[in-house]
């Protein structure tokens, strides 16, 4: 048998240190909520609610869960209103590796009626402010599949 | 809303008092290529069995532990999954029993929790816990990324990969809703970089002024790299002890009162509004007025629900009235300035809206009401995850032994890792110290631990 042919680089000798590359993928599931990010793609914001009716909070949720944290009953699809307002916002200067957008994008979270949750987006247009009120816009063109594909522009 | 049942604030009970005997440290680098993470593991074990002034050789300390526990935050970072069980042989344990705990960046106060309910229950009578991180073996950027998966990785790790950023929300919110300078938050920056400077483990010390931290690059507005814990690589060793051990093992055994862990959700969107949960101190008389003006809600974004639960629940645990007047010091998780502020309040060192009074009173200095981050905190010092809780307690417990300046004054100290003690290093020793608290906090407070030390 002959010595393996890859073998690693020496990052420096004294301590030895080597590069360790990794390539390769992860598939990853949305399971329950792969509704949701398949609803991006038709300009639909898509959340749940619980179906028991005996729930004693029956709140919208967005993110959308599959199963009701407070009854443990499944919860089904609604349509969630496409305008809220900016509850807090920060711009990123030093993002971290796999960022997908440019630095100095804004970050928000977006109040929106009728939702339980503040949702965590980010503003795609325009100079963030709290209280600003903002509509959602959908990245039908090219979707990335993620949470990106989600953005608002001031209303 | 989340609504209690009585099960749920049920104060936790040790069946068995539980004892700090020993603390060990390594320093703490951005990068320790010189040392391989065992041996990391195994010179903070040294230090905790060798220099605590214990009454028995190492040998006889070793046939002394039935069980170990471990704290790593990531195995991302460490690539190398079953880290523990390396460790655990490296350091002579085997074939003890042993567990690694993960809750984050309370790895390591969870962890401490872990070891001190094998003690209070009988299950073990000698547990020293070791923690670490090793955070050295790729970039900044890719690490900042690899901390964000500890996000929620579908609706939030992509909108920024990085902590600082969802920190920064809440920050923007807090002081919307409180209007808390910024010179205020940078003065926390100020004061943990200064009390770094004393110690020859830090990472990152300075005497900067608030002009500097507000001057520095900002990471994702408003917090600037000054006001950001340090990425490091480093490990922490905490022995625990039953009664009789303790005694066997040390003249001077500190107490642990109580340790009680809370949590919140991962994704800080998902925060829903309940009424404040009171700690012993506070009335509902207090907050009659509160939610007027641009705070609406509690917890929302400003306040940490884990910590309060956590604080509820040790305080009631260890017969604490008041924090302020209770305790002789204190180690807070200051991850980040805005974090810091926050947690003053959840844990009931001002009321709801004036966690900026601690700082700005000067509460939180050495000699002040209640000295807080001696150790230099993680903005300062380290925050080798999975060894910062315990680290925190290290510190403490040399600080309630009076054996602040042993560790942190001896120039052989210094030497030891290279450096040089500055000439106008100063003590930071809190006299007659009692009592002291740490708060262990993951995620954007996903898990928090407090524990309260106390001199027997």
């Amino acid at each position: 048998m002959d010595w393996p042919t890859t073998c690693l680089e020496v990052l420096n000798e004294d301590p030895l240190v080597v590069k360790n590359p990794k390539n390769w993928y992860h598939s990853h599931t949305y399971g329950g909520w792969g509704r949701f990010f398949k609803g991006l793609r038709e300009c639909k914001l898509l959340a749940t609610r619980c179906t028991n009716p005996a729930c004693a909070e029956k709140r919208l949720w967005l993110p959308p869960r599959a199963d009701c944290p407070d009854c443990w009953h499944p919860m089904e699809w609604v349509e969630a209103p496409q305008v809220g307002r900016i509850y807090t916002h920060s711009v990123v200067t030093y993002p971290g590796e796999l960022f997908k957008l440019p630095p100095g994008t804004p970050l928000i979270s977006v109040e929106i009626e009728g939702v339980c949750t503040k949702l965590m987006s980010w503003l795609k247009e325009g100079k963030p402010e709290f209280g600003m009120k903002v509509k959602a816009v959908f990245n039908t063109k090219r979707p990335t599949n993620t949470i990106l594909d989600l953005a608002w522009v001031p209303a | 809303m989340i609504r209690f049942g009585p099960g749920n604030l049920r104060i936790p009970r040790f069946e068995k008092p539980v004892y700090v005997v020993a603390g060990g440290v390594t320093d703490f680098r951005k990068r320790y290529p010189e040392k391989n993470t065992c041996q990391l593991c195994m010179e903070a074990l040294r230090m905790a069995v060798e220099e605590n002034d214990l009454k028995v050789e190492p040998e006889e300390f070793r046939r002394m532990v039935n069980w170990v526990v471990y704290s790593q935050f990531a195995d991302h970072f460490g690539d190398q999954l079953l880290a523990a069980a390396k460790i655990h042989d490296y350091l002579g344990f085997d074939p003890l029993g042993n567990i690694e705990v993960k809750t984050g960046g309370a790895t390591g106060g969870s962890a401490v929790l872990a070891a001190a309910q094998a003690v209070a229950s009988g299950y073990a009578t000698c547990v020293p816990v070791v923690g670490w991180e090793r955070m050295d073996e790729v970039s900044t950027r890719v690490g900042n990324s690899y901390i964000a998966s500890a996000a929620c990785k579908d609706f939030e790790s992509e909108l920024g990969w990085m902590y600082a950023a969802y920190y920064a929300l809440m920050a923007q919110r807090y002081q919307y809703e409180n209007n808390v300078p910024h010179e205020t938050l940078a003065k926390i920056a100020v004061k943990n970089h200064l009390y770094a400077y004393y110690s020859p483990f830090s990472q990152n010390p300075g005497k900067y002024t608030v002009e500097d931290v507000l001057k520095n690059d900002i990471v994702s507005d408003p917090l600037t790299f000054l006001e950001c814990c340090v990425m490091s690589v480093g490990a922490a060793v905490l022995i625990l002890a039953d009664e009789e051990t303790a005694a066997r093992l040390t003249d001077q055994p500190i107490r642990l009162k109580a340790i009680c862990g809370g949590s919140h959700t991962l994704r800080t969107a998902d925060r829903r509004h309940m009424p404040i949960l009171l700690l012993p101190h506070e009335t509902e008389e207090m907050y009659k007025d509160y939610f007027r003006g641009r705070r609406t809600e509690w917890p929302g974004f400003s306040s940490f629900l884990a910590s309060r639960m956590a604080a509820y629940l040790a305080y009631n645990m260890a017969g604490i009235r008041n924090p302020l007047e209770d305790f002789d010091l204190l180690e807070t998780h200051d991850a980040f300035t805005i974090s810091d502020v926050q947690t003053y309040e959840d844990i009931g060192l001002r009321p709801y809206g004036r966690g900026r009074e601690f700082i700005e009173s000067g509460d939180a200095y050495y000699e002040g009401r209640l000295p807080t981050n001696l150790s230099g905190g993680l903005i300062g010092t380290m925050h080798a995850v999975g060894a910062t809780g315990i680290w925190q307690m290290v510190e403490i417990l040399w600080q309630l032994q009076g054996k602040y300046d042993k560790f942190h004054g001896d120039p052989k100290m210094w030497e030891r890792y290279g450096k040089k003690k500055p000439a106008d290093w100063r003590s930071l020793q809190v006299k007659n110290a009692r009592r002291g608290c740490a708060i262990s906090h993951a995620g954007t407070g996903s898990h928090v631990t407090c524990a309260i030390l106390e001199k027997p």
